[in-house]
């Protein structure tokens, strides 16, 4: 799918990552490099404790490497603020959480049109239309705990994709829904990448990883692995 | 944005009504102490400029209970002999000098006291407000009475009745009522001055002297002299209502210095509350950071969450203050001695201003912190902190 004209959507070089935990410093990512062509769906997997979230964390903006660099969407994030990291965030990648992360005081619509409180912008037929392509369009008036599992991710799927980011990043999406479920946000990942979106997923789950084009191992905070399948 | 933090809001209903209801118990006692203040010192200063008396001679004792029982139409035990009168009379910068003798007469079968008080025509140039209704008028012989428009509704009298007191044993006619006032002339029974004295057994004494001056800024020099005449002091209407309002002033500072602090600690009820909402919506923070939300984004969220709280509260105290504003009144006007007729409470638009304006400066206060912690969040700690 990624022809070599392309520039990289995502491209790291020696990412590292160090926690100070008390007076010992634990590397929960060394030295990795990688980059990720516009349209890819990847799957990042390895053992619990790994550095997979810290990876993902990086990759969108959320914390900032200890070493290397870091370009998403062509910029380069070494040395930007806060606010334009917010900003790049904002704009270029979407974020979907294991434990969904939706506010329980707002209704499905107003969920997916939160990020819009932050961007200023109208998009309220936007919502409606992702709502419909996610299937949750009859659900748009309820509350999240009214909501089914695979109903709250797909809602917290429309809200990141409501400001047209051009990265989805998910990390463990399903890993509090049921097989059912599962499949169900799986396969909308899908669809949406058949569309163009590059899709970035951590899993422990083998038949998420296997609906990747792209699978990349990390174990003990290093890329072990990266195959394209 | 205020949608959402009203949302926010209703999260926790018990507690949000709790910090609002802090806030608006604190802005209802200030407001109704500050109104109380404002409308004591008005009222007192209408009805200190319709007596027309600028200065009063009283017999010794407290000079200001003296001149205001007098005001109040309230006996005094103590009287003044009437040569005070003649040397006020005698004195160059006087206008006006009336002579007035009270006396109470308590009836306790109706549970109420009767004040009768003995004039000549010399006061009414210092009652420029008096009318009589219908045809009544002035004494026509020793034995008439003048009523008060109250007093005469109780005693359902009308001009040209007769009204007999038991508890002196005269039978009186009357020759005049008065239109009503609003001052306590409404409840008197006036009859001339002799009558009085023999009805009292006070031949030769009088109670006090109600002056008016030729000119009002006079009225130092002048208090100098009178106060040489033996057997009396002088009050002037000035000093009078000057001693009031200090007393009721520091009274009333003393108590906008408690509701200041019930503000206060409605504002750390409000920074307590905030505090509670920041971390407890921590990942939600983090979320929202993820979904693009810059640091000015969540301070702007939660300040606007805390000013909302507090104008919510000051509104509702505000209101509570209006409402309440009359039973409020009922029990100042029986806290504060000799309080005037006027209205005692009032609550001026500047006044609800105000104190909605120390209430949401508490909010603002009470709501930085809290609002920098949100800034301040790092986004992943957000996302961490709460996934374990
Ligand atoms: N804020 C932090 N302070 C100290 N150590 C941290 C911090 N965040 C992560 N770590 C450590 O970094 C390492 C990698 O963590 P990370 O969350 O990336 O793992 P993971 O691969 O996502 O694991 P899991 O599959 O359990 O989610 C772990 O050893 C973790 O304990
Ligand atoms: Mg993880």
């Amino acid at each position: 799918m990624a022809t070599t004209t392309e520039k990289p959507i995502i491209e790291a070089q020696n990412l590292s990552r160090e926690y100070a935990r008390g007076p010992e410093h634990v590397n929960a990512l060394s030295n990795v490099s990688f980059h990720v062509m516009p349209g890819e769906m990847t799957a990042i997997v390895g053992p619990s404790g790994a550095g997979k979230s810290t990876l993902l964390h990086l990759i969108g903006c959320m914390d900032l490497p200890t070493s290397g660099s870091l370009h998403i969407d062509g910029v380069d994030t070494a040395g930007l603020k806060d606010r334009q990291l917010t900003r790049l965030r904002r704009d270029s990648v979407g974020f979907v959480f294991q434990q969904f992360g939706l506010i329980p005081t707002l209704n499905v619509l107003e969920n997916v049109l939160m990020p819009t409180l932050f961007s200023g912008r109208q998009e309220a037929a936007r919502a409606l239309q992702l709502l419909e392509q996610v299937g949750l369009a009859h659900r748009a008036k309820h509350r999240p705990h009214e909501l089914s599992g695979g109903e709250m991710q797909r809602t917290a799927i429309a809200r990141a994709l409501i400001n047209s980011p051009r990265i989805l990043l998910a990390d463990e999406p399903t890993g509090n829904l049921d097989s059912a479920s599962g499949a169900e946000v799986l396969q909308l990942f899908k669809s949406l990448n058949s569309k163009g979106l590059t899709v970035v997923l951590v899993t422990h789950n083998e038949s998420a990883a296997a609906t990747a084009s792209r699978r990349m191992t990390i174990a003990d905070g290093q890329l072990v692995a990266d195959i394209r399948q | 944005m205020i949608r959402f933090a009203i949302k926010n809001l209703c999260r926790r209903p018990i507690r949000t009504a709790l910090t609002a209801g802090g806030v608006a118990a604190a802005v209802c006692v200030l407001a109704s102490l500050l109104a109380f203040g404002e409308g004591y010192r008005k009222s007192l200063d209408i009805e200190l400029k319709r007596m027309g008396i600028q200065m009063m001679l009283v017999p010794p004792g407290c000079p200001y209970d003296a001149a205001a029982r007098v005001l109040k139409g309230k006996a005094l035990d103590v009287s003044l002999p009437e040569s005070a009168l003649a040397a006020v009379r005698l004195d160059s910068a006087v206008a006006q000098a009336a002579p007035l003798l009270m006396a109470a007469i308590p009836r306790p079968s109706e549970g109420r006291t009767d004040m009768w008080v003995g004039i000549d025509e010399t006061l009414l140039p210092l009652k420029p407000w008096w009318k009589f209704a219908g045809k009544s008028g002035w004494f026509t012989n020793p034995s008439s009475v003048i009523m008060g428009n109250e007093a005469a509704v109780t005693e359902m009298r009308r001009a040209g009745d007769s009204l007999y007191s038991p508890e002196t044993k005269r039978e009186f006619h009357i020759s005049g009522i008065l239109e009503r006032s609003g001052t306590s002339d409404d409840s008197m029974f006036f009859v001339p001055i002799q009558t009085a004295q023999e009805m009292f057994h006070q031949e030769g004494r009088i109670t006090a002297v109600g002056i008016r001056l030729k000119d009002p800024s006079q009225a130092a020099t002048a208090a100098v002299r009178f106060q040489q005449i033996p057997g009396a002091q002088v009050v002037t209407m000035g000093e009078m209502m000057g001693t009031f309002t200090t007393l009721v002033d520091s009274v009333r500072t003393l108590m906008v210095g408690i509701a200041g602090l019930a503000l206060v600690v409605s504002g750390l009820t409000v920074f307590n509350t905030m505090l509670a909402m920041v971390m407890e919506r921590t990942r939600e923070l983090g979320v929202m950071r993820a979904a693009g939300a810059g640091r000015g984004h969540l301070l702007k969220l939660l300040f606007t969450e805390s000013l909302l709280l507090t104008g919510f509260g000051s509104g509702l105290g505000l209101l509570i203050a209006v409402l309440f504003s009359s039973t409020a009144e009922h029990f100042a006007r029986m806290a504060v001695p000799l309080a005037p007729d006027g209205r005692l409470m009032d609550l001026s638009p500047a006044i609800a201003l105000q104190c909605a304006g120390a209430g949401i400066l508490v909010g603002a206060v009470a709501g930085i912190y809290p609002a920098c912690r949100a800034a301040a969040l790092q986004p992943i700690a957000a996302m961490r902190e709460s996934a374990q």
